[in-house]
């Protein structure tokens, strides 16, 4: 089967994305809906009437069915504009514009801190299996997965921010204006995210390697007489790249997520925020404005992972 | 503070060393000082910074700074004493002259005048957007009748005007802002005549006022401008203080008092509130539509027992909706439900329940909340009461039980207090009223009172109305109070100047900066 250029590849994507994107927000969409409490309650303020309330609703068109109202932000959405809060009037997408590097910079830190940590150690373990290299390499990975993330960011902020006052403890910069005051906000954040990741590459990657160096071929290579640092390098960790980017992909998704906890520890106005915020006051464009951003983040993540799996595995059908 | 530090046992001696060579106070507070910028951890964005649009009583935090009020409070007893209007009178009981300060201007350098207070009246009253028409729902007119004099005309006598234009519908917007806005939203561009004018407000993240050089008040305010960061998690609130991140936090929970007075370089205001922790009763259904439940149900609650274990003791018991210090509190009142279980029985048994009763009630899921539950879950079992909490997240919670579900017999929840009592009572205690949870009916000699408290302008007259309405409302037990939390302001040692006051809603007033 003839390959299929490139652009095309990326083009059927994004297409197949578009669903995913609509189910998304619909489900979103529903799920605030459904819930009970809505956001005229808030809108008519601590001294509220029924009557009020029902104004409000007619005015802000809270009244109009559910899917006409999904209907209507669809609408928006699909001329660029993600509408504004219901609450305090700001565009949405000025929200995710200022959100959403703050939320970058920490998952950006924590996956190189994770891989910079992660890579080394799944490598070694894998060079000696049941070693207590290996050992201590598992112990380490099994706490990294068993410590929760916001558990660890605040034994980092009473240690490194209150007791040394290395690192602020709360807020962040904006990396534009101040790169080095923006990433020294972000470290803390960073490294409470990054643990659960490094856990991850380190094993995913121990685990893929042995299988690799256990293999034929590997033999092959080790009886031409070629030095265990040529046959790892080169041939090993080339075969386990694919595994590598699918966990990279993975990772990024799932940091993406933590964010939402991790932010709030450290009072970080990012996307995480910014969606726990919307969803208490039931303000739903700045929900769905958030999820919107979200899917496509993921899809984007996805496709780059899987079209760099495709570069360095010519045996990997588009 | 329960434990001295060490530096502090040196800053004690050497302090004490130097107050005896120089023969002067010890620790005199310098004279306060201009310049710095105050840097405040808030847990709520606002929801609107245009006062007559928002809805949140979070929001005063930062409405204070930029708008002035036509009257304001005394800090104590919440007493109305002049603020943007110098003097007022009643002429006649439904016509209400309030006098403008002169010389006064708004950020933009509109004179802030008649003109302007009656623009801002009658937005207040009629514009679709105003969530504050119900605040002003007794004046029918508001009339220039000199170049700084205002003349509201009433359809019923209502004296709890002046305490109310202490509050949003007292807070002057420019009406030149208004206007030159698009549709008059002036929610992100705020422009009022208070001791700071605003520079930018980024959603859930900041918000930085600068001073009003031209401002009216002498010398005021001291701090050359306010940096709001927005932080909902208390603790990591808390935190940014501790941390010196930012210099002042208010709303610090009480469980955190301890952890945070560890840090040397802090110290913590406390002052009653009338912020009250209490359950709201749906007494239009059954079990509470009994008035001997109800009645029981307050006999049941230990209040002092609540405020040690629930709130650290930073708290005063409740046994109506105003707390001691308020210029309308009835001590007689205070009396009427001592905790008695036995009592609570006896009264559950001629309603009907000999054999003990159960109770649903809504409440909260967080950490807080469910230890405030299972205390009083506690307290009613020994009365015969098998109480069961449906927790929901507030919006979803509060909407179940004031809404049209009606879920729960009650809802644990808070009610943040009002510049003027009549609000309070009339906002849970009248028919139609949202937080009159069933719209049960309310017995009529409550309702006149209620009316009765706005008749008169006479502050003795009033206090004696308030007295009715606060006995009526206990002896019928439409509610159960709980507790009157205090507020908490933890701030850095360098901010001087800061008085805690009885709304709860913070004010910088007299704050200044120890460089």
């Amino acid at each position: 089967m003839a390959r299929r250029s490139p652009t095309r590849v990326i083009g059927g994507r994004l297409l197949q994305a578009l669903p995913v994107i609509l189910l998304a927000t619909f489900m979103v969409f529903a799920l605030l809906k459904l819930v009970p409490g809505d956001i005229a309650v808030t809108l008519a303020g601590d001294n509220a009437t029924d009557a009020r309330i029902t104004e409000i609703r007619k005015i802000y068109g809270l009244d109009r069915p559910f899917l006409v109202q999904y209907g209507a932000w669809l609408a928006n959405v699909v001329q660029g504009d993600l509408s504004q809060s219901l609450l305090t009037g700001e565009k949405v997408a000025t929200s995710i514009s200022r959100a959403f590097p703050n939320t970058l910079l920490i998952v950006a830190i924590a996956l190189v801190l994770a891989l910079v940590t992660g890579i080394p150690m799944g490598v070694i373990a894998a060079i000696k299996p049941d070693g207590w290299v290996d050992k201590t390499v598992s112990l380490i990975a099994s706490l990294g997965v068993a410590i929760p993330g916001f558990w660890l960011a605040m034994i980092l902020v009473a240690e490194i921010s209150l007791k040394l006052n290395w690192l602020p403890a709360t807020g962040a910069k904006s990396f534009s204006v101040s790169p080095i005051e923006a990433i020294r906000h972000a470290l803390l954040p960073g490294i409470a995210i990054a643990a659960y990741g490094m856990a991850e590459v380190a094993r995913q990657l121990r685990g893929s390697l042995l299988e690799v160096l256990s293999s034929q071929y590997v033999r092959t290579l080790h009886a031409k007489g070629l030095s265990m640092t040529r046959i790892l390098w080169q041939h090993g960790l080339k075969n386990v790249s694919v595994n590598l980017f699918t966990i990279i992909s993975i990772l990024v998704n799932r940091m993406l997520a933590a964010t939402v906890v991790i932010e709030a520890v450290f009072a970080i106005p990012g996307l995480g925020s910014l969606i726990v915020r919307g969803a208490i006051q039931r303000d739903f464009p700045i929900v769905q404005g958030v999820v919107f951003t979200m899917v496509i983040v993921v899809i984007l993540v996805n496709l780059i992972a899987d079209l760099l799996c495709a570069a360095v595995d010519p045996r990997i059908e588009q | 503070m329960t434990q001295t530090t060490r530096r502090e046992v040196m800053a004690l001696i050497s302090g004490a060393l130097a107050g005896a060579t120089l023969g002067g106070p010890a620790f005199a507070q310098g004279a306060p000082k201009r310049g710095g910028i105050l840097r405040i951890s808030a847990p709520a964005n606002p929801s609107s910074l245009d006062p007559a649009t928002g809805g949140a009583g979070s929001d005063h935090a930062f409405l204070f700074t930029m708008y002035d009020t036509l009257t304001e409070w005394d800090f104590e007893t919440l007493k109305p004493k002049p603020g943007l209007a110098e003097s007022w009178s009643f002429s006649d009981p439904t016509t209400l002259v309030l006098n403008i300060r002169s010389g006064v201007t708004f950020h933009d350098g509109t004179p802030l005048d008649a003109e302007a207070v009656k623009f801002n009246l009658e937005r207040n009253k009629s514009d679709p957007k105003s969530n504050i028409k119900a605040d002003l729902a007794a004046m029918e007119s508001a009339a220039v009748t000199g170049p700084l004099q205002v003349t509201v005309k009433l359809s019923t006598p209502d004296a709890a005007l002046p305490g109310i234009l202490s509050d949003r519908a007292g807070m002057m917007v420019s009406p030149a802002a208004v206007k030159a806005s698009a549709a008059g939203n002036v929610a992100r561009t705020p422009v009022g005549a208070g001791a700071y004018t605003f520079v930018s407000w980024a959603d859930g993240e900041k918000i930085v006022i600068k001073r009003n050089e031209k401002y009216w008040k002498p010398n005021r305010p001291y701090p050359d401008g306010i940096e709001f960061s927005i932080i909902p998690e208390l603790t990591t609130g808390s935190r940014s203080v501790t941390a010196g991140q930012n210099d002042l936090m208010y709303q610090l929970p009480p469980r955190q008092k301890a952890i945070v007075e560890r840090a040397s370089n802090i110290k913590i205001f406390n002052g009653p509130t009338l912020y009250v922790f209490q359950i709201f009763l749906n007494w239009a259904k059954p079990p509470f539509d009994n008035i001997k439940v109800r009645q029981a149900f307050n006999f049941a609650i230990d209040r002092e027992t609540f405020v040690k274990a629930a709130l650290a003791s930073l708290a005063e018991p409740a046994y109506m909706n105003l707390p001691k210090a308020h210029w309308a509190y009835d001590k007689s009142v205070a009396g009427l439900y001592p905790h008695d279980p036995d009592k609570a029985k006896k009264l559950l048994a001629e309603a009907g329940f000999k054999d003990g009763l159960p109770i649903e009630l809504v409440g909260y899921p967080d950490q807080d909340s469910v230890q405030r539950q299972e205390i009083l879950i506690e307290q009613f079992r020994k009365a015969g009461m098998n109480v069961r909490f449906l927790n929901a997240p507030i919006a979803e919670a509060s909407a179940a039980f004031f809404g049209a579900e009606k879920r729960g017999s009650g809802i644990l929840a808070a009610w943040t207090g009002r510049p003027d009592p009549s609000l309070t009572y009339s906002l849970m205690f009248t028919k139609d009223a949202y937080y009159n949870g069933g719209r049960g009916a309310v017995p009529p000699e409550l309702e006149a009172a209620i009316k009765e408290s706005r008749a008169s302008e006479d502050i003795e007259l009033r206090r004696k109305a308030f007295a009715t309405v606060q006995r009526l409302v206990m002896e019928n037990a439409l509610v159960a109070p709980l507790a009157f939390q205090f507020e908490l302001v933890a701030m850095n040692k360098k901010v001087q100047g800061y008085r805690p006051n009885l709304l709860g809603k913070p004010k910088y007033d007299d704050v200044w900066l120890e460089s």
